[in-house]
């Protein structure tokens, strides 16, 4: 049996005989848990179809290729059928990650024993001092350059899993000029014929967690696999989900929670949720609760505000849904000071939204200046049955203002609740 | 049409580009992608007589000697991370003045500080070696050196040696433990 050293590489066929491989992975260190993630990445080295990321979440691929179980001690063994495994995926990745502050110059020891068809045949080993402030490691490859190799790679990212998903060609898809809203000829439907891409990033490693509420009727089970999850921290970022294969009317969630203003001599602070929107059909307007404008779950547009929380004193805020995206051109989801403040932070303004894929979008709200108290926060696009969200975070003196950037050309005049 | 070499194949420079006086050797690799110290590679070229060895110590070519004696190799300098599109490091050769008693031009790679840095050349993606005219700059020949690659420090990745009156390119591939300085003296040089 071959003891692999960080870097080296060996024909299979070298080290036995056989074509079901397993790799069997254990790390042990101080950590509450370490992740273990087979990637099937293509002949580029890129996770093109996020169907091959083989971990706790997705532990098997569509065709059953590639499998992974759980043993004894947080050990797991993923095991691939190279003969069964579809022609674009060329190469397999074992990385280890650790969540939280733990990092891999900590661990005890990770450890990986090679299979060919049940037998063991070779093994790899490292231990913390190989490692410095790496939170995710590439453990070791099997790749397919004219036949089939093994290397032990031994080499991570201080940056965790979402290094390592970008260094597989995960990137988020930089920012999209502002598109223009639909115009007023109502859009062709999404033709079914095209089938979306696998979309290249936003994959999540968020355990899955039973949801909170039950879907709505009309709404298909949410899937079982929570892949494409992604926060998205920085403006500019967005992330993509398919509707057909996510289930294209589950709904698109959003949460604004602030702190309860303060005391005696100030008035209680009252922020507000809302979006503007123009629905493939042409149909556009605003929902907030200024103005009554709270839509509706059932009849177009399919958005609705739950409650005007006056003070911040609800538990659970202001929530917005979504209920079609399939339906949505554009919609692009605000918050503003409507009274008791003039700055986000001093109430503790933060806004979440969830698709129902798990993308993920926190804001702290925080504006630049007193007088810029309106927050487009997320923008929405459905782009021929992709959906795709970008985090905007741009400060604005109110409505109109942010109207006039992204041109969804209402008209304004003031109100009151 | 460049030609590309496995491990241990020869091609003839001087038939694959007939009226070839001068060549630029290009060598290249990625920089490194994860996190942790980066991998700095030293290009260094021995000038070598019929038994295999230097004339002098001045026939080793390397960043602290970047011009043969007479003048016709030339190592153009060190990069030291791998950063940037095309070649990290390129050696001229002019054929014509290579004096009659150099047989054979050995281009090798070493890791800098390759021990206490604790690398190797089967971490590092995507090595190669090709050689070029340098009238034009077409490639001739090419040498990827990704799966040859393993746990040395130190690799000869080719060599330009006299056949006749022809010059020909071979891609060796070969690992040498220990990093520049045993890789030197292997050569005869004075470390």
């Amino acid at each position: 049996m071959l003891t692999f050293q960080t870097g080296q590489k060996a024909r299979l066929a070298d080290l036995g005989a056989g074509t079901t491989l397993s790799v069997t992975a254990r790390v042990t260190g101080p950590a509450p848990e370490y992740d273990l993630i087979l990637f099937g990445l293509d002949a580029q080295d890129r996770l093109s179809d996020d169907r091959y990321m083989i971990f706790y979440n997705q532990p098997r691929s569509p065709e059953g290729a590639l499998n992974m179980q759980g043993g004894a001690r947080g050990e797991k063994t993923f095991t691939a059928d190279l003969n069964a495994l579809p022609a674009s995926v060329r190469r397999l990745s074992l990385a280890a990650t650790v969540d939280g502050g733990a990092t891999f110059a900590q661990i005890d020891h990770a450890e990986v024993t090679v299979h060919l068809d049940g037998a063991p045949v070779a093994t790899y080993r490292v231990t913390g001092r190989d490692f410095q402030a790496q939170r995710a490691v590439m453990l070791l490859d099997v790749y397919h350059k004219d036949v089939w190799r093994a290397w032990a790679v031994g080499q991570g990212f201080n940056g965790g899993l979402d290094a390592l998903v970008r260094h597989y060609g995960g990137e988020v898809a930089d920012t999209p000029a502002a598109r223009p809203p639909a115009p007023p000829t109502p859009a062709p439907a999404p033709t079914p014929s095209a089938a979306p891409a696998p979309a290249p990033g936003g994959l999540n490693f968020n355990r899955e967690r039973p949801r909170a509420e039950p879907a709505p009727p009309a709404a298909p089970p949410t899937p079982p696999v929570s892949l494409q999850k992604i926060t998205l921290d920085k403006p500019g970022q967005s992330a993509r989900l398919s509707l057909r294969k996510g289930g294209g009317s589950d709904p698109i969630r959003v949460n604004l929670n602030w702190n309860r203003g303060g005391g005696f001599l100030r008035s209680s602070t009252d922020l507000d949720l809302g979006c503007m929107y123009v629905l493939n059909d042409g149909e556009r307007g605003v929902i907030q609760a200024l103005g009554n404008r709270f839509g509706s779950e059932r009849l177009e547009p399919f958005i609705l505000l739950d409650k005007d929380d006056r003070t911040g004193a609800a538990t659970d805020g202001e929530n917005l849904t979504i209920h079609r995206p399939d339906l949505i051109h554009t919609v692009l989801i605000f918050a503003f000071i409507y009274q008791g403040t003039s700055d986000f932070t001093r109430v503790g303004g933060r806004l979440t939204m969830k698709d129902p894929r798990g993308n993920e979008i926190s804001v702290n709200l925080s504006n630049p200046d007193m007088r810029r108290t309106f927050c487009a926060i997320a923008q929405i696009e459905n782009h021929g049955g992709e959906i795709q969200i970008t985090k905007e975070e741009r400060y604005f003196t109110g409505h109109k203002d942010c109207d006039e950037h992204y041109g969804f050309g209402f008209q304004w005049s003031a109100g009151s609740k | 049409m460049a030609v590309s070499l496995s491990k241990g194949g020869n091609v003839s420079l001087s038939k694959e580009a007939p009226g070839l006086s001068a060549i630029t050797i290009g060598l290249g690799w990625d920089p490194r992608a994860t996190d942790g110290q980066q991998f700095d590679l030293d290009g260094t070229v021995f000038l070598l007589n019929a038994g295999g060895k230097v004339r002098s110590d001045s026939d080793f070519i390397f960043y602290n000697n970047k011009t043969s004696s007479d003048g016709s190799v030339t190592h153009a300098g060190d990069n030291t991370t791998g950063q940037g599109d095309g070649d990290d490091e390129t050696v001229e050769v002019n054929l014509a003045g290579v004096p009659a008693d150099v047989d054979k031009i050995a281009v090798c790679v070493t890791i800098h500080e390759a021990d206490t840095r604790g690398q190797n050349f089967g971490q590092v993606s995507k090595a190669y070696i090709r050689i070029m005219n340098k009238a034009g700059g077409a490639e001739i020949a090419r040498y990827d050196l990704s799966e040859d690659a393993s746990t040395d420090t130190a690799m000869i990745f080719g060599e330009v040696y006299r056949n006749g009156a022809d010059w020909k390119f071979r891609a060796v591939g070969q690992g040498y433990a220990g990093g520049l300085a045993p890789l030197a003296r292997n050569f005869g040089v004075n470390v």
